[in-house]
Formats: C-alpha cells, sequence, structure tokens
C-alpha cells in the first residue's frame, strides 16, 4: 500500500546546505571586519569638517593671487575691495565643495549600509531558490519511484491473482482402462491440461504458457 | 593614506586572522538561517544607520549651512581686508589722503556688499543643487532598497506558495495511488470470488 509523502523528502539538499554554510561565513566575516569600518566612515562622515582644508586653500589661494607686494599696493583704492569681493567668492566656492564631499561620502556610507543588507538578502534568496528547486525535483523524483514502485507491486499482483483464477478454471478428462472418465479441474497455482492431469515443471508450465 | 592603517592593531589582526581562518558555520536550515540573518540585518540598521539615514533626510530639506557659511564671511573678508589694506600701509609707511582713505573705505563697503550679494546668492543655489542631489541620492538609495525587499518578499512568497502545491500534489499523487492499488486489488477480489 502507498505510503504518503514524507516530510524528511523535502529537507535542505547538501549543496544548498553548503552554499548557506559558506554564505553565512561570509556574512559573519563581512559583519565583524566591514562593518566597523562603515561605522568608522559613518561617523568620519558625520564629524570631520570637509570644508576647513578647502577654505584655508582657498583663502590662501586668493591672498597669493591678489596681493601685490611693494609701496604701490597701498596706493591701489580698489585693491581691498577687490580681494574683498574675490575672498567671498573663493570661500563660497570651497565651503560648496566640501559640502559635496561630506554629502557623498554621507550618501555612499548609507548605500553601503542599505545596499549591504539588499545584498546580503539577495545572495541568500539565490541560494534558496536553487536549494528548492533542486529539493523540489529530488522529492518529486522519490514520490514518482514510490507510485511507480507500488503501481509494479499492483500490477504483478493482479497478473498473479488473474492467472491463478485462470488455472483454476482449467478442467480435464481422463479414463483408466475400464473406461471411466475421470475429471480433473487446476488450482490456484497449478493448472491442469486437457486430460485433467496437473501441468507440473518449469519446461511444461512454459509450454502450457506459450499455449 | 589607507583606512586600514587607522585601524587599531586588534582590528588589523582580526581582519587578517578572518581571511586564513577556514571553519565554516554549520548551516543545517538555511531557511531560519536566512530568516535570522535577515531578521538580524534589519536590526542592525536600526542600530548603526537608522539615525545617520533621518538625520541625511532632516539635511536633505533643511540644511541652511553654506547660506550661513557665505554670511559669516561677508563679515569676516571685510574686516580681514580691511585689516591687510592697513597693515600694507604701516609696513611700507605710506599714508593716505583723507580723500583716498574714504575713496578706499567707500569701494572696500561696496565690493564687500556686493561680493556678499553674490557669495550669498551663489551659496543659495550651491545650497539648493547641494540639496537636491543629496535627497535625489537618499531616495535612489531607498528606493533600491524598497525594491530589492518587494522582489525577496515575491520571491519568498512564490517559494512558499510552490512548495506548498508540491507538497499537496505529492499527497494527492500518493492517496490517488493508493485507491488505484485498492481498486485493482478489490476488482480483483471480485473476480476471484465471482467465478
Amino acid at each position: 500500500m502507498g505510503k504518503g509523502p514524507s516530510q524528511s523528502d523535502y529537507e535542505p539538499s547538501e549543496a544548498d546546505k553548503a552554499n548557506a554554510s559558506v554564505a553565512m561565513a561570509e556574512y559573519r566575516f563581512f559583519k565583524q571586519n566591514y562593518d566597523p569600518l562603515l561605522q568608522q566612515m559613518r561617523d568620519k562622515s558625520m564629524n570631520e569638517d570637509f570644508s576647513a582644508t578647502l577654505r584655508g586653500r582657498a583663502n590662501a589661494d586668493t591672498m597669493q593671487a591678489l596681493t601685490p607686494s611693494g609701496y604701490r599696493s597701498t596706493q591701489m583704492s580698489d585693491l581691498p575691495s577687490d580681494i574683498n569681493t574675490a575672498l567671498q567668492g573663493q570661500l563660497q566656492g570651497a565651503s560648496a565643495a566640501g559640502k559635496e564631499i561630506q554629502n557623498t561620502m554621507q550618501t555612499n556610507v548609507l548605500g553601503i549600509a542599505r545596499k549591504q543588507a539588499a545584498d546580503a538578502k539577495t545572495g541568500m534568496a539565490e541560494a534558496a531558490r536553487l536549494g528548492t528547486s533542486e529539493v523540489l525535483a529530488r522529492a518529486q523524483a522519490k514520490q514518482t519511484e514510490k507510485d511507480a514502485l507500488y503501481g509494479a507491486a499492483a500490477q504483478l499482483i493482479t497478473s498473479a491473482a488473474l492467472q491463478g483464477f485462470d488455472n483454476m478454471q482449467t478442467s480435464g478428462t481422463s479414463y483408466n482402462k475400464a473406461g471411466q472418465a475421470k475429471q480433473g479441474t487446476g488450482t490456484f497455482f497449478t493448472p491442469v491440461n486437457n486430460y485433467g492431469q496437473p501441468i507440473q515443471g518449469f519446461k511444461n508450465r512454459f509450454k502450457y504458457g506459450m499455449g | 593614506m589607507s583606512l586600514f592603517y587607522n585601524l587599531t592593531k586588534e582590528q588589523q589582526d582580526r581582519i587578517i586572522a578572518g581571511q586564513t581562518a577556514n571553519d565554516l558555520p554549520t548551516v543545517s536550515d538555511p531557511d531560519k538561517a536566512y530568516a535570522d540573518l535577515t531578521r538580524q540585518e534589519y536590526l542592525d540598521y536600526v542600530a548603526n544607520y537608522r539615525d545617520f539615514e533621518l538625520g541625511l533626510i532632516n539635511k536633505a530639506t533643511t540644511d541652511t549651512s553654506l547660506i550661513d557659511q557665505a554670511r559669516e564671511d561677508r563679515e569676516r573678508a571685510s574686516a580681514l581686508t580691511a585689516g591687510m589694506a592697513e597693515r600694507n600701509r604701516s609696513r611700507y609707511g605710506a599714508a593716505l589722503t583723507p580723500v583716498q582713505q574714504q575713496q578706499q573705505d567707500r569701494r572696500l563697503q561696496l565690493g564687500n556688499t556686493l561680493g556678499g550679494i553674490q557669495a550669498v546668492s551663489d551659496a543659495k543655489i550651491a545650497q539648493r543643487e547641494s540639496n537636491t542631489r543629496l535627497l535625489s541620492d537618499l531616495i535612489n538609495i531607498g528606493q533600491g532598497v524598497n525594491r530589492s525587499s518587494q522582489q525577496q518578499l515575491a520571491t519568498s512568497a512564490a517559494n512558499k506558495v510552490q512548495l506548498d502545491n508540491a507538497y499537496r500534489q505529492a499527497k494527492a499523487n500518493s492517496r490517488a495511488q493508493t485507491y488505484s492499488t485498492l481498486g485493482t486489488l478489490g476488482a480483483m477480489a471480485i473476480f476471484a470470488f465471482a467465478f
């Protein structure tokens, strides 16, 4: 009689377990070694003043470019005004560049942190998907095998029963020297020939079977 | 300089040790491991990056630091350039006539005002651009996470449905086979007893 499907047939495959094991190891390695680095980058992006260096350099560049040396510079009434305007423009540009660096670093940190989660999930999902397909295929194959086995057993039983029934239907009549008829009938396991004699032995049974 | 050199000795050793370690964790139930990992990833994100992300969103919508800085620079630049002119005169022993001095002060004030207006205007444009770019990047990240999460959910749902269907199908096949076998045997019994 056919048994129902066993839940154990739906266990993860060895390859699936190995995949998951490697994925877990990689995940732990990342969490132990790279996540602290990412957190350091996060703190750095929040606390470090990226504009300060750029503004200092912008200030120096402006002064270097626009401050003439010598007595003549003291007589140029437009000079302080020009330097003032240029300095404000350069400092503003430096501040904007510093802000851009900070924003880029922060979005990079966040992108990595969020992408890390997404990647880990995607990788594991892929492993699970592959494992699922394999497990399904294996379970289905096993179930088909079981079904075929029970089907074959049923077919054998059916054939044997039919043959036994045929055997029981055989009958024959033999006559002794006195001319008396003797009726012989087949049993489940042994048929009889036209003379009512049991057909025994492999050779006779084969001949009988082949007609 | 590489970021590696910013690490403590302990952190560096941990990285090197990790690179040579070959012991794999045993994962007998990938489904549970995956569930644990997903849950832990989310908790780690909440603990380490949630405030950071919310801070960035807030910054992208409210930051005025470039404009504030430009206004501060306007005041400082005025004093800086006036002091520089004064030091130059002192260094070379130059003296300006009152008219020259008045002219220089007026030009400096004008330059400071116009330069300040331009710098603040530029800062406003730069601030808007910077905030917009930051917000766009954040939205891209958020959208990416949202998309992967939905794909992940769809995959999990599909896997679950597939497994359920397979199990139900297998049970149905088994039952059908059992009934078929019973039917065949029953038919045989009927044959056997009928004749």
